[in-house]
Order: structure tokens, then C-alpha cells, then sequence
């Protein structure tokens, strides 16, 4: 099923002047998409403008030819899930509970749960390793088991379309990785398109097959990472003096900030060196 | 780390923890203790009509009620003096209990109960205006307790709304404006002559002997009509309960519903504080207590309903028996609320919540 996610002179704001204003956006469709920028660029803003959850100031967000706005709020959760940055639960809430509150917009005030909302939880709770926690109490699991369960709730929703605001803060980074790779399997066996506001931009780099470079409520650069990201793109978004090598295990950009300590001179710049294993300008120095 | 191969779960779920037996299990334990309390509830109703000045069996109170008396004077006291008063406890009880577990659930905080937010101060203002300065009839006084509540829950939900409701900003105003109703009542009754003050005074510490049949039929209509809608509510609230931005992306009307469910609980405290006065504690514990026996179980709304109506008829039967004279029922309930509520706040503060 392919949807057509975009905003049309998009402009949102909380009521004071626009965070995001006149923005022309698509999400491409059946493909992982990475919002970067630095904070308070807009980028959360525009997440929850495609998400419903706020009423744009100007222009519109359109879901397959349909201005969200026009849509009822139950139509809209069964098409695009979203995990908030910091989703909150009650105490003594299970697994499975918490889960199954993912399938309400394909519940009915009377006919309230059915054996495909099951087969729905039980999947979700499989695709993210998380089947054998059904039992527990959320408050009991770590912080990278948490953000497994609450993404098997968006999993639930069962959406073509899944946004997620920064899902890997307060993860170290092997919890980072599996859930970065776990939404790319989602990705990749489903097809479910996925829209990730991220802080740290190689491991956006590596993920995105879509890039959208946000500063001060405008985008600065689109497209796959390999073409957007290099040190004037990098210095635009973020103000940041860096260079940009591409990645040796994967060959997407990575991002070396410069800083003003430690620097020993020279680099990489787009290609690594022919002999990678001396760092020019750093005798004694070596990569291994 | 390779992105092309699916990473299998790491173990496969050991036999009894499958989501679908999980919620089973949750639903059979649910029903289990709903059921339980509602029962407990009965009893209690059912004593609450043998004990007194003419001890009664069981089956003499049963068979009064099921019209298969035989004897005139055991109907004059079951059906004439007695069922009114038990059949207020309980109705009171079960819509002070889901009015309280609503707000709590709402703005998740367990001080969130109408007894702290202004709704029944604004009732007691109320009711205390019209004893002292118009004299006013028992029915007058409960339908002015209920337009106060009503009044002042609009007020505190009109000065907290700030492009939204967040339930901290709630719970502050409604504690402000709860402080200044109290310090008016404290003004008018400082005011009013001897009797009517201290016709003020039993008002305000609420008894379930206190309701004429005019409120206790007013009380028993608006269960009938919003008890069911509180339980469909429940629903909505669940989503609710995991913050707006979860339940607005679940598609839940956030704003709407979460009126819907104020409006519920406001009007409920309101027909109940009308008819027994302002009974302090009973919504505050009825909630959390249902939940500690619910554990991790749904369903909570009704058995809070069932643990207020407990908690208020064997406040009443204690109040009503246990002293030389029949006491206030609010003095049980605030005799036993008040150790709570100081526990409440002590540990609130330990895990850094509760505000």
C-alpha cells in the first residue's frame, strides 16, 4: 500500500511566531527518511505537524490527495503511527497492556477486542524481542527494553506510516544500533515508511535513505546522504567546523567534528587515505 | 550489526507468558475483584440495614426488601427508616469513588482529588450561603451545593486552560481557588448567628443520614445515567493516561473526551456532595485502594465506585453505632483519611512524584 505523505506551504508554530514556516516537504514513500538539525531547528515541530498533532498555522499536510485536518482523528491513527520523545505510561502498567493500547483506533466504543487485535500485539511483541516481557511491568525494564516495548505499541497500531521523535535519547549506543536496525527490519519486511527526527547525524547518515537538513524552520538540504552530507552542508545546519570522511564498514558520510583541541592537522576528506593506515600529519598516529 | 538480515527475537517466550495469557489473566483478575467489591458492597448494605437501636437478621432486611415481609414493623424500619439512608451511602459512595479515580487517572497524580481541587469547597460555599443568609429549605440547600460545585469546577477548568489542560496547572488552581472558597465560608459562618452556624457546621462535616428522598433520587438518576458512561469513558482514558501526544497519535479526541470525562466526575462528586455534604477522603483513597487490589488489572473505574461505596457505609455503620450518640459520617472518613493522605505525601515525595 503506498502513501503520499507532504506538506504544502506547511507553517507551524505553538501560537507565538511560526517554528516552521512555508515549508514544502515529501516524505518518500516505503523508505527510512532522517530529519537532522540542531536544536530547535524545527525538525520535533515538523514531525508533529505530519503526525496531526498540531494544527498547522499555514498550508496543509496531505496524506494521499486528503488535508490531514479534513480526516478524523481515528482515520489518520491508522494510517500514521507516532513514538513521542518522551512517552509517559502509569506505574504498575504491563508489557502487554501498554502494547495493546496501540490497537484503540481499530477498536469501537462496544465491539472492543477481537482475535486479530491479539494476532496483532503478538506480532508486534515478536518483531521487537519483546514477546517474553508480556508479563512485566514496564517500570522494571531497563531504558533500551523500554523503547523496545513502546515502539511494539506504535507496531501495533499496525500503520503504513511510522514518525518517531528522537527514539534513541538516553540509549547507549548498542541499544542505539538495535533500534535503529530493528526499524530498518520493519522497514525492509514490511515496507513501512519511516519518518526519524535523530540527534546524532553518522548514525543518521548510515540509516537514512532519505535526509532532510532542517535550520530555523527551513530545509537546507535533501536527498540521500551520500549526496546531502559534506562539511558546507554540515557547517550550515549545525555551525559546526568539521570534515565529512565516508564511513570505512559502510561507505556513508561520517562526520568528524574539529573542535579546537586535539587537532593534529591534515584529514580525510570524502575518500580515506591510500595508505589507511597512517593519519598524514600525525607521525606515530595509526588507524587500526 | 548487518542491516540486511532480520534479527530474530532472542529467545522464544517461555509457555504461559504470551501476550493473549497475560491479558486473560488480567481480565479473569480484573472481573475477579470487580466483582468481589461489588459484593462487599452489598453486604455492607445489607448490615448497614441490620444494625441499630432493633437488631435484625439478614434474612428479615432481605425478605423486607423483597416485599415477603410479613411483619409491619420490621418494613417500617428496613424500607421507612433505614433503606434511605443505606441505599445514600451507597449511591453516594460509588459516585464519590469513580469521581475521584477519573481526576486521579486524568491528571495523573494521586492528590487529584475533587476534595483538594475546588469542587467541594465551591458546593460548601455554596450550601453554607444559602443555610446562613436565606435560611433555606434541605432540598434548597442540596441544589445550591450542586450549582456551586458545577460553578466552581467551571471556574477552576476555565483558569487552568491554557491552549490546553495540563493536570499540574489543575491541581494549583484548584487548590487556590478551593483556599478562597473555604476562607469565605469561614467568613459567613464566623457571621451567622448561633443555630445557623451550627447548622453550617454539620453541613459542611457531611453525613449519609443527612439526605432527603428529593436527593437521594436526584443522586440515584444521575448514577444510572453516567455510570455507564464512565465506564464507556474508560476506554478513552487509558489512552489518555500516556500523555497527550501518545493518545492524540493513537486518534483519541483528546480535548474532547478528556471534557467528557472532567464533566463526568465533576457532575457525579456534584449530585453526591449535594446529597451527603462535602465527606472528605473517600474519593481521594477509593481510587488507589481499588488499584492496589486490582494490581496491574483493568477495569478500575467501576471497582473505585465500589471501594468508595464500601468505605462510606462502614464509615456510616462506625459513625452511627459505635458511640453513645450517632456521629457525622465525615468524622470516620476524615478520622481515617487524614493518616492517608499523610502517607500519601510521604512516599509522593520519596519516589519524586505527586507533585
Amino acid at each position: 500500500m503506498t502513501h503520499e505523505l507532504r506538506g504544502r506551504d506547511l507553517s507551524l508554530g505553538y501560537g507565538g511566531d511560526d517554528v516552521v514556516s512555508h515549508l514544502d516537504v515529501e516524505v518518500p514513500d516505503g523508505r527510512i527518511t532522517m530529519i537532522v538539525g540542531a536544536n530547535a531547528c524545527g525538525k520535533s515541530t515538523l514531525l508533529r505537524g505530519m503526525a496531526r498533532l498540531l494544527r498547522p498555522s499555514g498550508g496543509q499536510v496531505v496524506l494521499d490527495g486528503r488535508s490531514l485536518q479534513d480526516m478524523r482523528s481515528i482515520d489518520v491513527a491508522k494510517l500514521i503511527g507516532l513514538l513521542p520523545q518522551s512517552p509517559v505510561a502509569p506505574d504498575s502498567i504491563t508489557v502487554a497492556d501498554l502494547v495493546g493500547r496501540g490497537r484503540y483506533p481499530h477498536q469501537g466504543w462496544f465491539r472492543q477486542w477481537r482475535s486479530e487485535d491479539e494476532l496483532a500485539v503478538q506480532a508486534a511483541l515478536e518483531a521487537t524481542g519483546t514477546a517474553d516481557l508480556a508479563g512485566r511491568p514496564l517500570a522494571e525494564l531497563s531504558g533500551g527494553q523500554r523503547q523496545r516495548v513502546w515502539v511494539a505499541m506504535a507496531l501495533a497500531q499496525d500503520t503504513d506510516l511510522l514518525l518517531l521523535d528522537e527514539p534513541t535519547t538516553f540509549l547507549d549506543i548498542n541499544h542505539q544500533v538495535e533500534l535503529l536496525d530493528l526499524l530498518t527490519d520493519l522497514n525492509r519486511e514490511r515496507g513501512t515508511t519511516i519518518v526519524i527526527v535523530l540527534h546524532d547525524l553518522n548514525l543518521a547518515c548510515r540509516y537514512a535513505d532519505h535526509i532532510i537538513a532542517m535550520r530555523r524552520g527551513v530545509i537546507l538540504a535533501e536527498g540521500s546522504p551520500r549526496e546531502v552530507i559534506d562539511a558546507s552542508v554540515v557547517t550550515a545546519v549545525f555551525g559546526l567546523d568539521c570534515e565529512v570522511i565516508l564511513d570505512p564498514l559502510t561507505g556513508a558520510p561520517m562526520v568528524l567534528p574539529r573542535g579546537r583541541h586535539h587537532i593534529c592537522g591534515g584529514g580525510w576528506r570524502r575518500e580515506p587515505p591510500a595508505d589507511p593506515q597512517s593519519v598524514r600529519g600525525c607521525p606515530g598516529l595509526r588507524l587500526g | 550489526m548487518s542491516t540486511q538480515t532480520l534479527s530474530p527475537p532472542p529467545q522464544a517466550p517461555p509457555v504461559g507468558t504470551r501476550a493473549a495469557d497475560v491479558r486473560r489473566a488480567r481480565r479473569r483478575l480484573g472481573l475477579l475483584v470487580t466483582t468481589g467489591l461489588g459484593l462487599l458492597a452489598l453486604a455492607l448494605l445489607v448490615l448497614t440495614m441490620m444494625v441499630g437501636s432493633y437488631g435484625l437478621t439478614p434474612w428479615e432486611v432481605v425478605a423486607s426488601l423483597a416485599h415477603q415481609s410479613q411483619d409491619p414493623a420490621t418494613d417500617f424500619i428496613v424500607r421507612g427508616l433505614r433503606l434511605p439512608v443505606a441505599a445514600t451511602g451507597l449511591a453516594a459512595g460509588i459516585a464519590l469513588g469513580v469521581s475521584g479515580a477519573i481526576f486521579q487517572k486524568l491528571l495523573n497524580n494521586p492528590l487529584a482529588s475533587p476534595d483538594f481541587v475546588g469542587v467541594s469547597s465551591g458546593a460548601s460555599l455554596a450550601a453554607v450561603a444559602s443555610i446562613v443568609l436565606f435560611n433555606a429549605s434541605s432540598v434548597a440547600i442540596s441544589g445550591s451545593a450542586l450549582i456551586g460545585a458545577l460553578v466552581s469546577a467551571t471556574l477552576v477548568y476555565v483558569l487552568a486552560f491554557r491552549g490546553g489542560l495540563s493536570g499540574y496547572r489543575f491541581i494549583l488552581v484548584g487548590i487556590g481557588v478551593s483556599e478562597l472558597m473555604l476562607s469565605l465560608v469561614g467568613y459567613i459562618v464566623a457571621r451567622a448567628e448561633l443555630f445557623e452556624a451550627r447548622q453550617a457546621m454539620t453541613w459542611l462535616v457531611g453525613s449519609v443520614g443527612q439526605a432527603g428522598p428529593g436527593q437521594l433520587w436526584a443522586l440515584i438518576v444521575a448514577l444510572v445515567v453516567l455510570l455507564p458512561v464512565a465506564i464507556l469513558l474508560e476506554r478513552p482514558l487509558r489512552s489518555l493516561e500516556l500523555g497527550d501526544d501518545t493518545a492524540r497519535a493513537l486518534g483519541t479526541r483528546v480535548e474532547l473526551h478528556r471534557l467528557a470525562l472532567i464533566a463526568v466526575s465533576v457532575v457525579l462528586i456534584a449530585f453526591a456532595t449535594a446529597a451527603v455534604g462535602p465527606v472528605l477522603f473517600v474519593a481521594l483513597v477509593a481510587g488507589p485502594l481499588a488499584r492496589r487490589l486490582l494490581g496491574p488489572a483493568g477495569g478500575h473505574v467501576l471497582a473505585a465506585g465500589f471501594v468508595g461505596a464500601s468505605l462510606l457505609l462502614s464509615s456510616d455503620l462506625i459513625a452511627a453505632n459505635a458511640f453513645s450518640s450517632p456521629l457525622p459520617t465525615g468524622l470516620v472518613t476524615g478520622a481515617v483519611g487524614a493518616p492517608y493522605l499523610v502517607w500519601l505525601l510521604v512516599t509522593a515525595n520519596r519516589q519524586g512524584l505527586g507533585g
